[in-house]
């Protein structure tokens, strides 16, 4: 093989260099792909709708009952908790507070919490 | 030699034809529209349904030409606690196309390096407001439904007539916003009169019946409007007279019409009426009177006429009370972002 | 004349070939995976939607009104009414109406038997074939104490019950 003609290595040369090109195209690709994918299930997973609804259905529970904690305030309340637990997968508890003067307003401190076993979110907040 | 290579060379160039033949294939799999552009669209969604812009007070949309680099986000929504309620002067604006160039709906609402083109529009009935280019093929897309606030008016008709007529009347009228009361935090961001983002609508109808009958007239002279404020936490408080250019016309600052004639009067017309005011207050306006949340703004019409020829008197509450203010109901829309 | 170099050529240009064409194999089996239907853009567009057009029909339109829209639809139970106002708020569009379709349920507690249950609100139309990929929108809605008669199926108690929508495009 001593006399082996290497003329025409460059041939395979090119050959390499349109391969590498594909692979960067391939790659760049993967990485647009990328973007749509994780941004759609950002927002899939993300409960955002869910952690606002709950805390609107709260609030809407602490105008209705306050603080008090009577048999009708403690059913509205396991009604939240346990169809929580059974239908969106969540743990959900929220405590009220005694009234407190917040700026000249009597407000009350209600603590949200929520866990879909992704997302856990608490809140401390005066209504 | 020659045959040789032309073998080789032939194999590689078909090789290579079929690999190039292959590459758009590869890339019309992944229409990068349902990908990029979805996202981008989005987020455009997001920043105009849920925020409610930057700066927030005082608002963005109250910026004219020369403050327009202040701008720097735009958002219509009233506040950040109620996502999807959108405020009607926000709206106005952001539609306005003669005012924000592309260059500025891409750099203050859709963010992102690349220069996207851009479609949004709002449709509420059959309102259609709209900017940006027609839509080709393959865009990104997010639509939202949106509900629309609108800016209440106070409409002083004929049945407030004898609440506010009174022969020893001075010819003076007022109109009194109590800023405490208007912008009490128990009155949700969602139905809040807060003149410090939107206009307040004074309108006068039936005039006829606030005329003196005991001095036949078919009319009676608006000589001036003024505006008064008292500050309650200080000392003494009392209305002091807020300096203003009330001799110019100025359709940013307030727009005032007599007998519903397109004609722009100043707040000195020194004009006949014979059937009605209308006043609009701009929040720019408003804005220039330094007002905090315990001001009390009067708006006081002047009748000058010898003999008088106007009974009207007395002070008209603009509040939350629906006969004296009416504030219509939030209107549904639906707000479409296209991105490509 | 005859040498051994003759192949030469001829054997490179076949090494070319291959490299190149195995990329493009390994490229298009690799990219493959991503496609935007798995990218779930379709169902993030409907979710929101539907998320949306909930929380809408949940807002009052005035300051002193009684209840939002939603709250009235599942206290009397009116279901035709609930169906052609969220099938209007969804489909509204700048241009032709969108053809968006839609079952709803609501989830409440029994108190007495203290049970879940669920209460088909709104049937789905000839549309639903159970292959369609539809998303699940929720939304809270609080009912008040009502004597008598009571509120069928939930009865008369004040309560929290659970508003969920299936919506898809059929």
């Amino acid at each position: 093989m001593a006399c082996m003609n290497e003329d025409g290595q460059w041939i395979v040369l090119m050959g390499l260099l349109a391969a590498l090109a594909l692979f960067f195209l391939a790659l760049i690709i993967n990485q647009s792909a990328l973007v749509g994918q994780t941004t759609a299930e950002g927002v899939l997973e993300f409960p955002k709708s869910d952690i606002r609804d709950l805390r609107t259905a709260i609030f809407d529970y602490v105008d209705k009952f306050g603080n008090t904690v009577d048999p009708d305030s403690q059913a509205v309340r396991e009604d939240i908790t346990r169809i929580s637990l059974e239908r969106k997968n969540a743990v959900v508890g929220f405590t009220v507070g005694t009234p407190q003067d917040v700026s000249g307003r009597p407000l009350r401190p209600v603590t949200i919490h929520y866990y879909n076993g992704v997302t856990e979110y608490d809140e401390t907040v005066y209504y | 030699m020659s045959l040789d290579f032309l073998t080789g060379f032939t194999i590689f160039m078909l090789a290579l034809i079929m690999v190039v033949s292959m590459v758009p294939g590869l890339l019309a799999g992944l229409e990068s529209s349902g990908i990029d552009y979805d996202a981008v669209a989005y987020r455009t969604g997001v920043i105009l349904v849920e925020d409610p812009g930057w700066p927030v007070y005082p608002p963005w949309e109250m910026n004219g030409e020369a403050h327009k680099d202040e701008i720097e986000r735009i958002g219509l929504a009233v506040s950040k606690e109620t996502p999807n309620v959108l405020l009607s002067t926000k709206v106005d604006a952001f539609f306005n196309d003669s005012f924000f160039t592309p260059d500025d709906y891409r750099s203050k609402a859709i963010f992102g390096d690349i220069p996207y083109s851009y479609n949004i529009s709002l449709r509420s009935g059959s309102d259609l407001k709209q900017v940006g280019d027609p839509l080709p093929p393959g865009y990104g897309y997010i639509r939202r439904v949106v509900k629309i606030k609108e800016p209440g008016v106070a409409v002083i008709n004929g049945t407030f007539a004898p609440q506010y007529t009174s022969l020893s009347s001075n010819q003076e009228f007022t109109v009194r916003l109590d800023f405490a009361q208007l912008l009490d935090p128990s009155v949700g961001a969602a139905y809040r009169i807060d003149p410090r983002t939107e206009p307040v609508n004074v309108t006068i109808t039936d005039f006829l019946s606030y005329l003196n009958t005991t001095e036949p007239s078919t009319n009676a002279t608006l000589q001036t409007v003024t505006f008064w404020k008292k500050d309650p936490t200080r000392p003494i408080p009392q209305f002091t007279k807020i300096p203003f250019s009330y001799s110019t016309v100025d359709p940013n600052l307030y727009t005032l019409h007599i007998d519903g004639t397109p004609t722009l009067h100043s707040l000195s017309p020194g004009v006949p009426v014979e059937s009605n005011i209308s006043l609009v207050l701009k929040p720019a306006a408003t804005s220039l009177f330094t007002l905090d949340q315990n001001s009390i703004l009067d708006i006081r019409f002047n009748f000058g006429d010898t003999p008088s020829r106007t009974n009207i008197t007395g002070i008209h509450h603009y509040d939350y009370n629906p006969t004296n203010v009416t504030l219509p109901d939030l209107r549904t829309g639906v707000l479409e972002v296209a991105v490509w | 004349m005859v040498n051994d170099s003759g192949q030469l050529y001829t054997m490179e240009g076949v090494a070319a070939g291959v490299i190149m064409l195995l990329t493009v194999y390994i490229v298009i089996s690799t990219t493959s995976i991503y496609t935007p239907g798995d990218t779930h853009i379709p169902d993030m567009q409907l979710e929101q939607l539907g998320s949306d057009v909930l929380a809408m029909m949940d807002t009052p339109n005035a300051k002193d009104s009684t209840g939002s829209d939603l709250e009235t639809f599942v206290d009397a139970d009116d279901s035709t009414g609930f169906e052609s106002m969220f099938l209007g708020y969804c489909n509204m569009t700048a241009g032709a109406t969108d053809d968006l379709h839609m079952s709803a349920n609501v989830t409440y507690r029994d108190a007495n038997l203290n049970v879940i249950k669920e209460h088909p609100f709104v049937e789905p139309d000839d549309s639903w074939t159970g292959r369609e990929s539809a998303v699940r929108v929720t939304r809270w809605v609080q009912l008040d104490l009502q004597s008598s008669p009571p509120r069928s199926p939930y009865g008369s108690r004040a309560q929290a019950v659970l508003v969920e929508v299936l919506l898809w495009r059929a």
